[in-house]
């Protein structure tokens, strides 16, 4: 009976160990792709409004504090509407998608630490 | 350890210390493999089926209600484990109905004894139960409607019955 048990647990560990790193695995790989798209997607974001020249609505910023008053509104609505706004949603979407991740990440950290603690001490000590 | 309750052991395990699945294995071991021994022809895939219900219930450890007895929920996955298996081996469909004979190791032998008590007929649509045969095709080919043949069924039983308690 005993053989039996430890066959149990043995195989317990061998399944917990391939889910606990496939897990890893997959959800790092997917952090990393969600953070290089969202750098990318930024990145031709900052390039169009630098070609439609967007950033200068904000010359303003320069003058004095009565005309920044004046004209901070009108230019910040003109500055959301020249921005690409499929690209944006993408780019919330996909940040969206990465805080959820980490906080999916952060919650289980205990657990999974927990569970590569007791696999490494298992097969390795 | 000893002091540490089924409820206390599941919420370890949720936390990730599956080393604590140890103590379920160790306590549940014996009776899981004595319940099925009992009920398997083949005592060397005993083993198999009891590693796949530990296997069963920690898949469903996170989905498992903690303020339920363990017990009752393993032997639910070892009801599972055997219906498939004897869905595997075609011996029977259900244990619930088709099953006639007591599980018993010691009578396994002995069917054929008991099956000569009976009249043609009911030892007839036994045979086809203990061939995987459900309750609505032994009525098409016994050309009889399904209550009949239950009526039958039920008959043989209870003459098996008295055969196994006077016995």
């Amino acid at each position: 009976m005993k053989k039996l048990e430890e066959k149990i647990i043995k195989k317990i560990y061998r399944m917990e160990a391939e889910k606990t790193i496939g897990q890893i695995i997959s959800e790092v790989s997917l952090a990393i792709l969600l953070f290089l798209s969202s750098s990318f997607i930024f990145s031709v974001i900052v390039e169009i409004l630098n070609e439609q020249a967007s950033f200068d609505l904000f010359d303003f910023l320069r003058d004095d504090f009565e005309i920044i008053r004046e004209n901070f509104f009108n230019n910040s609505l003109i500055f959301v509407q020249e921005l690409p706004q499929p690209l944006i949603y993408i780019l919330i979407g996909l940040l969206l998608t990465i805080v959820w991740l980490l906080y999916v990440f952060t919650k289980n950290f205990n657990k999974i630490k927990n569970k590569l603690v007791l696999i490494y001490k298992f097969w390795f000590k | 350890m000893a002091e540490l309750s089924d409820k206390d052991i599941i919420k370890k395990i949720r936390n990730g210390e599956i080393n604590y699945y140890s103590f379920i294995v160790k306590k549940y071991t014996t009776s899981i493999y004595r319940y099925i021994e009992r009920k398997l022809f083949k005592k060397d895939e005993v083993d198999d089926l009891v590693q796949n219900v530990f296997i069963s219930f920690y898949k469903a450890i996170e989905k498992f209600d903690e303020r339920k007895p363990i017990k009752p929920y393993l032997f639910q996955i070892v009801q599972n484990e055997l219906k498939m298996y004897y869905r595997s081996q075609k011996l029977t469909t259900s244990l619930n109905d088709n099953i006639y004979l007591i599980d018993d190791r010691s009578q396994d032998n002995n069917i054929d004894d008991y099956l000569s008590h009976l009249n043609q007929e009911e030892r007839n649509i036994f045979q086809h139960i203990n061939k995987g045969y459900s309750y609505e095709e032994i009525g098409k080919l016994f050309k009889k409607p399904v209550n009949t043949i239950k009526s039958i069924i039920r008959r043989g039983r209870l003459k098996i019955k008295n055969i196994h308690e006077k016995t």
